[in-house]
């Protein structure tokens, strides 16, 4: 697990950011620490693109203070954005008729870099994020992961403290996404204070230190993700059952958990699994053992949704107060 | 280094890049200069039909429709595309969805507009230049050596205008979005008032009056009278002296306007709307 270093890099305090009549953030404050992994979560709407762009000075908030660097983000002055690297959600942000490394030229260019300082940092930065052989193909070739870890490696030109994500995960391939939550992780080890926003619930587990989750522009939970996981109480398993004698499994098993809660097999039928929702205050354990009682085997056992998930739906869908 | 010299030594990245985009639409490159040639060849028939002493002539030299409109064509043609470019450069970063990108490196927002429309500053002269001098080996375009500095000098002195002029539009669009229409329309009543096709004496007589004050005319005018007449720094001097003032007042008026805009779509935080 990495040091929790201080003090914060990025203090957003009682951010508020409406749209006309629509507030897209209303009273959300945020501290990330220099080497920390921050997720934002919460469902499209929330408001984590909102925060992110007033983060990285693009926008500014209603009300509130928001402070990078002990500077303030919101008058977006050019000194700071330089310390700010940005991989927005979009895959169209770069000139997709010139290459990779020309791409990055001409970004790095903008940072005030001379050319030749610019395309070795490109180049450097390319291997980084695997894209040496695919330097000098245009961008517009690109696979959507492809564009990602170019994205990456233009956020990283300046090898800046800040690093804000915005979905970077998103329509990426297991593997793909595995390699630019890697590629953040490795700057986070280097003291980049990180603020990651996803839909992707589970992959924040083992990925993100702090979490803050998001609803209707509010924030819903704010801590570590065991703490989230903590605020949920899984209800519903997916159990693989062997004897359970398919034909009549509705009725015989209902009876069997019947004190315990609700089974009823998934897909119809047509498989040996099976959707088991408790009921009050009852346990799996009894509800399993019900089960072993009636001569039926309990194979595998898991949850219909992950903790993260679970919390992740529940506190999104509380209502506003 | 100064904030103004760091900020000018990004141009060349800008201009680098326009031209690898330029260059990756081949087939558009060429035709550019294929319906360059075109337009020249429509005139040139056109200007069988008008009678040489029904144009003005310059530093008593007479001349020709081909040659009288030649310099109007290509001088009109710089100012639509420098104004289109030098107005839809932000709009045009924000629909492919790169103005975000730019707007997070420490680059001033009037050196983004500026170097998107550096290459078509750089090159439609360059292009004009090959072109004239095409002209004059095909259909015989008589031009003055002596005059290609001073029309050099008319043509910068009158560029920070257009330039201007395109940072208002600019300003516009990213305001309303939707607004290239109404800037062409602008453009096209600027060329249709600079004497560009026609003698500015054949419009009504007010409408002349007011088309003399037009920077593009006053631009043409100085031109022709270099490249055409061989007229001398001290003739083509006046044209400058009157083309300077409007220059400067046309680009703090057209930065003012645009950054007045920039500010208000990041208070709205609508910048990576289109």
């Amino acid at each position: 697990m990495r040091m929790m270093p201080s003090p914060p890099i990025i203090e957003a305090h009682e951010l508020t950011r409406r749209f006309g009549d629509r507030a897209a953030l209303d009273g959300v404050s945020l501290t990330v620490a220099g080497g920390e992994i921050h997720a934002l979560l919460g469902p499209n709407g929330a408001g984590k693109t909102t925060l992110l762009r007033i983060l990285a000075g693009l926008t500014t908030p209603t009300h509130g203070e928001v402070g990078v660097l002990g500077a303030d983000a919101s008058k977006a002055e050019r000194s700071l954005r330089a310390q700010i690297g940005l991989v927005p959600s979009g895959d169209r942000t770069f000139y997709l008729r010139i290459s990779g490394l020309e791409n990055l030229v001409f970004f790095g260019r903008l940072h005030g870099m001379r050319r030749s300082r610019a395309r070795a940092r490109a180049e450097e930065l390319l291997a980084y994020v695997g894209l040496s052989d695919a330097a000098r193909r245009p961008v517009g070739t690109y696979s959507h992961g492809m564009q990602k870890r170019l994205s990456v490696a233009r956020a990283l030109l300046t090898a800046p403290p800040v690093l804000l994500v915005d979905e970077a995960t998103h329509d990426l391939d297991p593997e793909a996404a595995a390699d630019v939550r890697e590629l953040v992780r490795e700057l986070a080890r280097h003291g980049a204070a990180v603020v990651w926003a996803t839909q992707r619930v589970d992959e924040i587990r083992g990925f993100a230190d702090r979490v803050t989750l998001l609803g209707e522009g509010r924030v819903r939970f704010a801590g570590s993700v065991p703490g989230l996981i903590a605020t949920t109480d899984a209800r519903t398993f997916i159990l693989r059952l062997r004897n359970a004698q398919l034909g009549d499994a509705g009725g015989r098993l209902t009876r069997m958990v019947c004190a315990h809660g609700v089974i009823a097999p998934l897909d119809d039928g047509g498989t040996d699994h099976f959707l088991l929702s408790l009921t009050g205050d009852s346990v799996l354990g009894d509800a399993v053992a019900a089960l072993q009682a009636g001569g039926v085997s309990v194979v595998t056992c898991h949850r219909e949704r992950s903790e993260i998930e679970e919390a992740f739906v529940a506190l999104s869908a509380e209502p506003s107060p | 280094m100064t904030a103004v010299a760091a900020e000018l030594v990004k141009l060349p990245a800008f201009l680098r890049r326009d031209f690898l985009v330029a260059w990756s639409y081949r087939l558009a490159f060429f035709s550019d200069f294929v319906g360059l040639a075109t337009q020249m060849l429509v005139f040139a028939f056109i200007g069988r039909l008008v009678a040489d002493d029904r144009l003005p002539s310059f530093n008593g030299a007479e001349v020709s429709y081909v040659e009288f409109v030649a310099i109007g064509l290509v001088v009109n043609l710089f100012v639509q595309i420098a104004l289109t470019r030098t107005a839809t450069a932000i709009r045009t970063e924000q629909m492919i969805g790169t103005l975000e990108a730019l707007l997070m490196t420490p680059t001033a927002a009037a050196t983004v507009q500026l170097g998107s429309a550096v290459f078509d500053l750089v090159y439609v002269p360059l292009r004009t230049a090959i072109f004239l001098g095409f002209l004059s080996l095909v259909v015989g375009l008589d031009l003055e050596s002596a005059g290609i500095l001073p029309s050099a000098a008319v043509l910068l002195a009158f560029i920070p205008f257009v330039w201007g002029l395109g940072l208002a539009a600019a300003g516009a669009i990213l305001t309303f979005r939707r607004g290239a229409g109404g800037m062409m329309l602008g453009a096209t009543l600027l060329g249709l008032a600079s004497g560009a096709f026609f003698p500015l004496s054949l419009l009504p007589h007010w409408i002349a009056t007011l088309a003399e004050y037009n920077p593009l005319a006053i631009a043409i005018q100085g031109m022709r009278e270099a490249l055409l007449g061989g007229t001398g720094w001290s003739e083509v001097g006046g044209h400058v002296l009157l083309l300077v003032p409007a220059s400067a007042l046309s680009l703090v008026c057209g930065a003012l306007l645009f950054r007045l805009a920039l500010g208000r779509e990041r208070r709205r935080g609508t910048l990576g709307l289109y």
